[in-house]
């Protein structure tokens, strides 16, 4: 049979029984519209999870130990490093496949100016460094994320004179100086090329980059639902970028930084007054590789301060290093190494049990779904094989004027086919329907939180593609018996059906 | 009344000059059912059909004359036998061979016509061609089949606005689509008037004698055999002679 001909007379027989389309339909439908609404559902928010726990790396750090009061847990160095690099779980062609990070080791303290407020806050305990190769995540970032003062001849690093010392020992972010305006009698301008990227030095009076700071957007998300709102602060934008592009540019998300300086009162009893000082860093971009809470500079910086305030010991002592992974299922095997070899364990990686509880969730939702979709199969099944009965009349007919079996199996799947397509794609429409709804209340009803998404779901290719194929595949699976019996049946019999 | 050839048993050609039969069964049985339930409906049937035959198969009720019919077509198949239809065993041959000999060499009219209520009676009338490997020109050859039977106005009607006698028109206008050899007729007008039923079988008759088509119609009434150029008796699966008296109880107080 043509397939022209076969194409013309299912969608023909499928049109001409409504009755029997809705009922084969009606499981189809709600089968695919559970079954792409749960799996879009467990896809955002498994990109959302993704976003607060960067699961696709692993954290080595070394277990806390003390002897009276004195920390004497295990060193992170360069040589441990080395002994991660070499394990075959780990990708040595790599160079961001072991990543340290090395904390702040001494207290410093932030101020900055945001939308016209005077923020102030430490900087000590939420700060570390990190190799900048491993910061890649757009062009903006990967050009400034840089150790400027490791750049041997940078021509705008020129003389320059510092502002006068602060009497209140809070640290004041220089402001650039206003163009065609003279400087005034007592205000300090930045003297320096380009202000909004470089400052005046305090202690060799020369002109530096400001020091590239990322942050995570964990922290967009808690200015977001919390920090904003307690403080009357104006909401970030879902694209922080734009956001602050808004505002002046990243280049205007600057602010000082007193190192040896803190508000909390004798916690900084060990630091000389004369090693402290003050820079200045600028926000570069928004990157889940920062720590989740604080800024992440590159780690060249972290290691000439720690080395200046507390030695060599604190310059070559990293907080944790991060491992990517040949493959996420060796992480048992390399697990077990650093505890055996090294003495050393992964970080409790909540992220990880977030991925295998929706991870489990996601394949109990798709189970349900599919034992819709399967009780729908079956429906169809029985729908067939009455409409096979009730038809048995006209496939007779059908094959004494020359269908053959074979003919007569490819309408009668052919038109379970169809329900099935058409089924699938009101149930794509019916999701897509829920799914607005659910959105629409979750925009209305449901208060601001860190990383609530504007949609609840993310209906990917695949998914509608899955689903089509579902529902297709187990239409056709549900009227593959009926039409089998429909195909045997010796016409003779069947025309004197009454 | 025409002449007629009547046959007490069926004539097997067996003479080396002859040319071959288009329908030739050697020894059919067929029965249904299990058991005590089985029926033996064919019991050894016999005969050869020559091209350009006009047989009126009668018997009574339940002699299988219908199943002989559905045989012949490719409807059932027997229990034993041989069965040739257009030189192709059909026994043994594949579904979809049968298929073919149905689609482009056979036409089928049955007493209950048989029209799909959902089409048109054009649509009835060309559906042959949706199985054919390459049907070209449908639509004007469906016409054409129309009004050979005397309704071409009737094209877009559905089978549900027609007569009786009108839907059996368009049941062998069907049949007539591809231009068949063999025409198997079972009851054709079982279900009309007589005055219908005649003007079925003077086409019938026109057509065996314009077109050189086979006629193989199984009947009960007289009119329908007196016209045949064979009239082959049946009873109880087997072929029997054809008497007089046998025709007579044959066809009862049908009408002549």
């Amino acid at each position: 049979m043509p397939a022209g001909n076969l194409a013309r007379m299912v969608v023909a027989n499928t049109l001409r029984s409504r009755r029997h389309f809705i009922l084969s339909a009606f499981g189809i439908v709600i089968g695919i519209a559970t079954f792409v609404v749960f799996l879009a559902s467990t896809e955002q928010v498994g990109a959302v999870l993704e976003k607060i726990f960067p699961v696709e790396q692993v954290q080595v750090v070394a277990p806390r130990a003390s002897l009276l009061g004195k920390d004497i847990s295990k060193k992170l160095d360069d040589k441990i490093v080395e002994q991660i690099r070499s394990r075959p779980e780990v990708d040595r062609a790599d160079p961001t496949a072991v990543v340290p990070r090395m904390s702040l080791a001494f207290p410093a303290f932030g101020r900055g100016d945001f939308e016209g407020n005077d923020l102030k806050f430490e900087v000590g305990g939420f700060a570390d460094g990190i190799n900048p190769d491993f910061v890649n995540d757009d062009d903006r970032t990967r050009e400034l994320f840089k150790d400027w003062d490791g750049v041997a001849s940078d021509p705008k690093r020129v003389a320059c004179v510092p502002p006068p010392p602060d009497p209140q020992e809070e640290v004041i972010q220089s402001p650039p100086a206003p163009k065609g305006k003279a400087s005034k009698p007592g205000v300090y301008y930045n003297p320096c090329p380009q202000p909004e990227r470089y400052y005046c030095d305090e202690i060799d009076r020369t002109c530096h980059h400001r020091v590239p700071i990322v942050m995570s957007p964990t922290m967009i998300e808690l200015y977001n639902g919390q920090f904003a709102k307690s403080h009357g602060l104006p909401i970030a934008d879902v694209d922080f970028v734009r956001f602050v592009t808004q505002r002046g540019g990243l280049s205007a998300m600057r602010f000082s930084i007193g190192l040896g300086l803190t508000t909390i009162a004798g916690t900084n009893a060990n630091i000389s007054r004369g090693k402290v000082r003050r820079v200045e860093g600028v926000l570069v971009g928004i990157s889940n590789k920062a720590m989740p809470i604080g800024m992440t500079m590159p780690i060249q910086y972290i290691q000439r301060w720690n080395r200046a305030f507390l030695g060599d010991d604190a310059a070559t002592a990293y907080s944790s290093i991060i491992v990517r992974l040949k493959d996420r299922n060796q992480i048992a095997v390399f697990s077990q190494w650093l505890q055996d070899d090294l003495d050393l364990r992964l970080e409790d990686s909540l992220g990880e049990k977030f991925a295998t509880a929706l991870f489990v969730i996601r394949l109990v939702l798709v189970l349900i779904s599919l034992v819709i979709i399967t009780i729908s199969s079956i429906n169809i099944a029985h729908n067939f094989f009455m409409q096979v009965t009730e038809r048995r009349r006209e496939l007779g007919l059908l094959r004494a004027v020359g269908a053959a079996q074979i003919d007569v199996l490819m309408v009668v799947l052919g038109e379970a086919a169809l329900i099935g397509l058409i089924g699938g794609v009101l149930g794509l429409v019916l999701g897509i329907a829920i799914a607005s709804g659910v959105d629409w209340g979750s925009a209305h009803y449901l208060p601001r939180f860190p990383y609530k998404p504007d949609s609840w779901f993310h209906f990917k290719w695949w998914i509608v593609l899955g689903g089509l194929v579902c529902s297709t595949g187990f239409s056709v699976l549900g009227g593959y018996l009926p039409a089998r019996r429909a195909s045997t049946m010796e016409p003779a019999q069947a025309l004197t059906q009454n | 009344m025409a002449t007629v050839d009547v046959v007490g048993s069926a004539r097997v050609s067996d003479k080396p000059s002859a040319p071959a039969p288009i329908v030739r069964l050697r020894d059919v049985t067929k029965s249904y059912g299990t058991g005590a339930a089985k029926t033996q409906v064919l019991r050894g049937v016999s005969f050869d059909v020559d091209s350009g035959e006009l047989i009126a198969l009668v018997g009574q009720s339940g002699s299988g004359k219908s199943t002989l019919l559905n045989v012949i077509g490719g409807l059932d198949q027997p229990d034993a036998g041989e069965v040739e239809v257009f030189g192709t065993d059909t026994i043994r041959s594949s579904d979809a061979r049968r298929a073919e000999i149905r689609n482009q060499s056979i036409g089928f009219v049955f007493q209950a016509f048989n029209l799909l209520d959902h089409l048109t009676v054009l649509g009835n009338v060309i559906l042959p061609a949706s199985f054919a490997r390459d049907a070209s020109n449908v639509e004007s050859r469906g016409r054409e089949a129309l009004r050979r039977v005397g309704l071409s106005d009737f094209a877009k009607r559905r089978p549900g606005e027609l007569s009786g006698g009108q839907k059996q028109r368009v049941a062998i206008a069907r049949a007539l689509f591809n231009s068949p050899t063999l025409l198997l007729c079972d009851e054709p007008t079982g279900n009309l008037d007589s005055e219908t039923g005649r003007d079925v079988i003077d086409f019938f008759r026109e057509l065996n004698a314009k077109d050189g088509v086979t006629l193989l119609i199984v009947t009960h009434e007289r009119r329908v055999s007196s016209v045949a150029k064979r009239v082959i008796a049946m009873r109880d699966g087997m072929l029997v002679e054809t008497t007089d008296e046998a025709l007579a109880a044959v066809h009862g107080g049908g009408p002549s």
